[in-house]
């Protein structure tokens, strides 16, 4: 039904800066989060025709195209690639001269570390703080939503653990 | 878990939140991306999106007689087709006001094609930009004019998506219309000086405004200067986002589509940001003096502190759609303007290689229009020197403009 769905744009203003964090929490590449938040978008508004609002939220729909595209992308361009942009990618010092960018170098560097998680790991974490609900990041990840609560935490304690790692 | 661990997971989670919801694309992905969708959009979508946002308008308005819903019909179905005429180029004026919609504008679109009536034409520079071509063409580099004749050549290729375009207008402000400005701006009037709506203060600054000018055309503006020594700005990225905090702790960002540069030179600084105007089907186009020079909001800084602003004053700005001349039309136009051809004895020729779409401003007395036009570029060399051709012509369709 036309009534039940907001106009597109109203959903693309209000979630393309949080399905490309999503992204850019996956792949680690600003130009390849991107590459891939337009492809998310572009296949949304072919797709929005068929959005059923009453199945699904505009949010849960939305991540389940981002997660798509961006199992795409690694399926394109390989694990072994993906890790090496990433690890390429991690925020230097001397990328932003202004020690006032400290804070956020240090939240690239987080995310860059989240881009290196186990899979199920990196993306219970990135849906979750992208503002889904355990029930939708269940549902996403195809599990309970216990065992999608059970999955972030200890998706946070391994980032935590790797993170002391890193700056011990 | 130990309560230690427990503050750090929080902590960590909490530092998660934070970097998810500070990470976002760069300044402008948001307006590309939804520009190139529109474009990519089939004719019968936008069509259809058409139709459908007639039958809800339709719907909220009760007890409509049929006979006059059916006019309705017949009338903005009439609109919508010459609107859509141009669907296979992109064409379509129904997502002007989406396009600008975040530009606070909000220009209200009229629906008719051609609706501002006869516009008048542009009038560009009488002699050709021919700027030393020492760096980019929109450097801040002082341009260096080439007073000679030059021929015109044309190797580019310019693809214009679109056959129509919107024209904006707005309306020659008061007193009263700058007083409300200034006043939003916490500041008080001082005085009227000949040739400004209002001098005003605060404070920390002080404010000039005034209307439009006719020549060379410039729109109604602000001057902002400090009277105090404004304290250095923090930020981190520069002297663009050191302009940008300066603007918006005044209330005066642009809430239109711009792109940004500085101009550096040890600790002064020029900052311009570019005003851009949205076209369905094309994406953004620069607006330029009749020069071909962008231009927006400048900030000069000196140190970290700004010494001034100039800007154009916001006003209410209302589009209407109209045809515009074709890529070949334009070329012509462009070779045309030269008064030597191309391999006359002693003339250099310019041959250009690029053009776009820009806006201009078109005063017209208590109205102006910011009018598309087709801005062409390219380089020659006399004496070793290269310099940068530019040349400007008017877009809208011969039919709709008065001389």
């Amino acid at each position: 039904m036309v009534a039940d769905r907001p106009p597109f744009e109203d959903l693309y203003r209000a979630y393309l800066g949080r399905i490309y964090a999503y992204v850019r929490a996956q792949v680690g590449s600003a130009a390849d989060a991107e590459d891939i938040t337009a492809q998310v978008f572009m296949n949304a508004y072919q797709a929005y025709a068929r959005f059923e609002a009453r199945n699904t939220t505009p949010a849960a729909w939305l991540f389940r195209i981002a997660r798509n595209a961006t199992l795409d992308h690694f399926r394109a361009h390989g694990r072994r690639e993906r890790l090496r942009r990433t690890i390429e990618h991690q925020p230097a010092a001397e990328e932003d001269p202004s020690g006032l960018a400290e804070e956020r170098i240090q939240y690239r560097a987080l995310l860059a570390r989240v881009a290196l998680l186990p899979e199920r790991q990196r993306e219970a974490i990135s849906l979750r703080h992208s503002g889904l609900s355990f029930e939708e990041v269940g549902v996403l990840l195809k599990c309970t939503e216990d065992a999608a609560k059970m999955l972030y935490h200890r998706a946070v304690k391994a980032l935590k653990e790797a993170v002391e790692k890193e700056t011990a | 878990m130990s309560e230690p661990d427990d503050l750090e997971l929080e902590a960590l989670q909490r530092q998660l939140d934070d970097a998810f919801e500070t990470t976002r694309p760069r300044a402008g992905f948001e307006d590309e991306l939804w520009t190139r969708m529109q474009a990519r959009r089939p004719a019968g979508t936008r069509l259809r999106d058409a139709w459908m946002g007639l039958i809800q308008g339709i719907r909220e308005v009760p007890a409509v007689p049929m006979a006059a819903v059916a006019a309705v019909l017949v009338v903005v179905l009439g609109a919508s087709v010459l609107v859509y005429s141009g669907l296979g180029r992109g064409g379509g004026g129904a997502s002007t006001a989406n396009l600008n919609s975040r530009s606070g504008a909000q220009p209200a679109s009229l629906s008719s094609p051609g609706a501002f009536g006869q516009l008048p034409s542009p009038r560009f520079a009488a002699t050709p930009k021919s700027a030393s071509a020492s760096g980019p063409a929109q450097a801040a580099t002082p341009a260096a004019d080439y007073a000679g004749q030059v021929a015109l050549a044309w190797t580019g290729k310019l693809d214009l998506t679109v056959s129509s375009a919107p024209v904006f207008r707005y309306h020659e402000p008061s007193t009263t219309t700058a007083d409300q400005f200034a006043t939003a701006l916490g500041a008080v009037l001082v005085s009227r000086p000949a040739g400004y709506l209002g001098s005003y203060q605060t404070s920390g600054f002080s404010v000039r405004v005034r209307g439009t000018v006719q020549s060379p055309a410039l729109e109604p503006t602000y001057t902002v200067l400090p009277i105090t020594s404004a304290g250095a700005i923090d930020a981190a990225g520069g002297p663009v986002d050191m302009a940008l905090v300066f603007l918006a702790e005044r209330s005066l960002a642009p809430s239109w589509q711009y792109t940004s540069n500085a101009a550096v030179s040890g600790d002064v600084s020029k900052v311009s940001l570019y005003r851009q105007f949205g076209v369905t089907g094309y994406g953004y186009a620069y607006l330029v003096d009749g020069s071909g020079e962008r231009y927006g909001i400048e900030v000069d800084l000196n140190g970290g502190r700004p010494v001034s602003a100039i800007g154009p004053v916001p006003l209410n700005i209302d589009s209407a759609q109209y045809p515009i001349i074709s890529a070949d039309q334009a070329v012509q136009s462009a070779l045309g303007s030269s008064p030597v051809s191309a391999g006359a004895a002693g003339v250099p020729t310019a041959t250009l290689t690029s053009a776009e779409l820009v806006y201009s401003l078109v005063t017209a007395g208590d109205h102006s229009f910011y009018e598309p036009s087709i801005l062409f570029s390219g380089t020659f060399t006399v004496n070793g020197a290269t310099y940068v051709k530019r040349v400007l012509v008017p877009a809208v369709d011969p039919a709709y403009r008065s001389s």
